[in-house]
């Protein structure tokens, strides 16, 4: 009888078709998941990279509370950006499966209400996550195109303000805080000097410029989408605003010209360092980064300015948006058929301890109002930020503010090479206005149901 | 049981095969064809229906309100493909895209030939040099971009060494930086086909040449070069189609939105999807990226006749000059009468 022996090559080549087909079926298990487990809960959420373990120890705690009080487990899924957040809402509604709870931002709650993915809120279903009046009624501004048609759950607010060096003001003798733009660009130009700069500024951020022309312009009483869907961005106050943030580097003097490439953190660096007065476009989760650093125990918050460029006080159509209304949102999946837990996951974490202790993780504020009234007794120097919450007005209920948000930024990006040039021309301006305007308007015009 | 046959030998050389008029050739006679029904079916299921359904997308005007149910979004015909073509930087990506990759291409294929030749002999370390020159092929694109990203600042280490001050992650500089970025990115794959080339020259060759006292330029120009044409030009095809759809060194070297001068076809398709919802817009544009790909590569399978079936059989200029030996070729019979 011959015996046949295993070559080597034969042995690995099988071990490793083994290993691959071991590995694929885990992948499968995986991909499927608690798909169909009744008694799981896929929750998604954006992965949080400043704090990464205290966001893994928050999801195993809440996952063991749910697991007390429902017998359910919650198995959660993260996302690294805006893109990958609409890939899997992407999948999960054609496919009809998918997460049964997300936490989105509260600027793609349009984006998600177009979609017809998201369960509707009425009576029962507020009532099922401990009832609509526990909410501060300010977070309610991005939840829905009407109080009617809601499909956003307030989770979390973070409010935009200015951080403030309180060294830095004080020598160069400044008791108040600026409440007008103006003001702003005059105390940061008496704060420029000795190798620090009056503001900290990321031009090439990709969120921060927008922010800042939308809350020029909406002082200025310029919605950038007017309420019969037009753009408004070819206009004086849109310009107005775009010149006055491109003043502060080409022509006041008053932020680092490296800073036309840096993004968000660079510019909180410059701000921790003790190098820049103001650091405006910062929010509570920065708290955080400014602990054992140079400005620990010497800084403030504060509101942003509420009055427009080049005007003392806000015209009367002028409006006062100290931010954009900006946080997360819980939303139900309508595909799902985990309603009921769903909505029990909401509700716990819509309840003030659990609020207060994400805010303690985190840096959100609550959006429950008895959470939100504690911390303001409970930390009297959050009061800015809290009234910048309360002051805080939502951008555009449109499905294609996406886009215009893109067309806003892209204005800056390609403004760049002339701002390192110290010279954006008004041609040049007018020019790329007139394009975002264009861009905006035919999204815009390409709205279907009316824009929901 | 095994049974062995043995030619009949002859003094003189052998016939050719004589095969009778009219019969099925051999390599066209009993191919179990079914066997490759298996592949087939998975390439229709991996290649052809995906690309029907991106076709078929790029008909329809699908996006963000009409997503749920994109099946049944309004039909649109080629006005996706109009406006990729008339109202959209789809163009420009297209010269930004196939510039850059000619570029990169034509820079990069003598830096990996020069490589390949410069690890070919022998020398203490050798294995070290050919791992470190692999360091820039094996990292993430996504780690290389970072690095690049932090490296390329206003303030970063690129201006410190050069003294200068330069804005390279926007303007008209951010081409340059891109195209830096993947030639140290994109060298060394034609350094590994390269050297995949310098292997197969015999070492016969070198010796006959060194007893030859050929020199070493026409040593590499009429011997190494000849050698190295058809891993080269592979080489160029494929780095040419993976430039032109690089899509994460400019993601991660700029971000979103792209400066004008870096707006490549990958990132314009992606923004069009994923930034303004436009999924039948981006799947025609998408669609307009495989042509363009597609040229390049057809014009390599051309070159090489890799779709001739050689495999099967000679091709049809073979068979041709086969047929005519054949024809003016002695049978058996006339051999055997001659030797008479």
């Amino acid at each position: 009888m011959n015996r046949t022996r295993l070559k080597p090559r034969t042995l690995v080549g099988a071990v490793a078709v083994i290993a691959l087909t071991a590995l694929s079926l885990q992948g499968c298990a995986v991909v499927n998941g608690s798909g169909d487990d009744p008694n799981t809960l896929r929750v998604m959420m954006g992965a949080d990279t400043t704090y990464p373990e205290e966001r893994k120890q928050w999801q195993q705690d809440t996952a063991a509370e749910f697991k007390r009080t429902t017998g359910a487990d919650i198995q959660w899924e993260t996302y690294s950006s805006a893109q990958e957040e609409l890939t899997a809402i992407q999948t999960s509604v054609i496919s009809g499966q998918g997460p049964d709870v997300y936490a989105i931002g509260t600027t793609f709650t349009p984006t998600a209400y177009a979609t017809g993915a998201f369960v509707e809120m009425g009576a029962k279903e507020w009532k099922a996550i401990g009832g609509k009046d526990q909410f501060d009624p300010a977070s309610f501004g991005i939840s829905g195109p009407s109080d009617s048609q809601q499909i956003g759950i307030p989770f979390a607010s973070r409010p935009f303000v200015m951080a403030v060096n309180k060294n830095l003001l004080a020598k160069a003798g400044i008791t108040d805080m600026p409440t007008t733009w103006d003001e702003l660009t005059e105390d940061a130009k008496a704060t420029t000097g000795d190798g620090r700069h009056g503001m900290a500024i990321a031009y090439a951020d990709g969120f921060d410029p927008w922010k800042f022309v939308w809350g020029m312009a909406q002082n200025a009483g310029n919605t950038i989408v007017s309420t019969d869907g037009k753009a408004e961005i070819d206009s004086d106050a849109v310009a107005n605003a775009y010149r006055t943030y491109f003043d502060w580097v080409t022509k006041d003097g008053v932020v680092d010209k490296a800073a036309i490439g840096w993004n968000n953190a660079q510019a909180l660096a410059q701000f921790t360092e003790g190098k820049a007065a103001f650091f405006p476009m910062t929010t509570t989760t920065a708290i955080n980064s400014f602990t054992d650093t140079k400005v620990d125990g010497k800084y403030e918050f504060a509101l942003l300015p509420t009055v427009p460029p080049g005007a003392s006080e806000r015209p009367a159509d002028g409006i006062e948006a100290a931010s954009i209304l900006s946080g997360d949102n819980w939303v139900v999946a309508d595909y799902g058929t985990k309603q009921d837990l769903s909505f029990d996951f909401v509700k716990q974490l819509s309840a003030p301890k659990a609020q207060l202790e994400y805010y303690d993780l985190f840096g959100n504020l609550p959006t429950n109002a008895d959470a939100a009234a504690q911390l303001a007794a409970d930390n009297p120097q959050l009061k800015p930020i809290i009234d910048a919450g309360r002051l805080s007005k939502p951008t555009a209920f449109t499905g294609a503010w996406s886009d215009i948000q893109l067309a806003l930024v892209d204005v800056v990006v390609q403004s760049i090479p002339s701002l390192k040039g110290g010279e954006v021309t008004d041609d040049q301006l007018r020019a790329r206005l007139e394009a975002a305007q264009r861009d905006a308007q035919s999204t815009l015009d390409r709205q279907k149901n009316g824009g929901l | 049981m095994t049974s062995t046959q043995t030619r009949p030998r002859t003094d003189a050389a052998p016939p050719r095969p004589v095969r009778p008029a009219g019969k099925t050739p051999l390599y066209k006679k009993e191919r179990p064809l079914w066997m490759l029904i298996p592949g087939g079916v998975l390439m229709l299921a991996v290649i052809v229906v995906p690309l029907l359904v991106g076709f078929f997308i790029a008909m329809l005007d699908l996006d963000q309100y009409t997503l749920r149910q994109w099946f049944s979004a309004p039909f649109v015909g080629f006005a996706n493909f109009t406006e990729a073509f008339t109202n959209s930087p789809l163009l420009h990506s297209i010269w930004i895209s196939v510039s850059l990759s000619v570029l990169v291409t034509a820079v990069t294929v003598p830096i990996g030939v020069a490589a390949a030749i410069s690890t070919q002999n022998r020398f203490p370390g050798r294995g070290l040099v050919r791992s470190i020159y692999l360091i820039p092929y094996v990292l993430p694109a996504f780690v290389v971009g970072t690095f690049f990203r932090t490296m390329l600042q206003p303030q970063g280490v690129v201006n410190s060494i050069l003294h200068t001050d330069v804005l390279w992650l926007n303007g008209s500089a951010s081409y340059w930086a891109l195209a830096g970025v993947m030639i140290w990115t994109s060298w060394p794959f034609v350094y590994l086909l390269s050297l995949a080339g310098l292997q197969a020259v015999d070492n016969e060759v070198h010796e006959a040449a060194a007893l030859d006292g050929v020199t070493w330029w026409a040593k590499l120009r009429y011997i190494i070069f000849p050698y190295l044409r058809g891993p080269l030009s592979l080489a160029v095809i494929i780095a040419i189609l993976h430039n032109i759809n690089n899509f994460t060194l400019p993601f991660v070297l700029f971000g979103i939105p792209l400066p004008s001068s870096v707006e490549v076809m990958p990132v314009l398709t992606y923004i069009a999807s994923f930034q303004s919802f436009r999924f039948g817009l981006s799947a025609a544009m998408a669609i307009c990226s495989l042509v363009i790909v597609a040229i390049p590569l057809f014009v390599y399978l051309r070159a090489v006749k890799l779709d001739t079936g050689d495999d099967a059989g000679p091709n049809r200029k073979q068979r041709r000059a086969d047929r005519a030996t054949l024809a003016a070729a002695p049978t058996a019979a006339d051999i055997d009468g001659a030797r008479a």
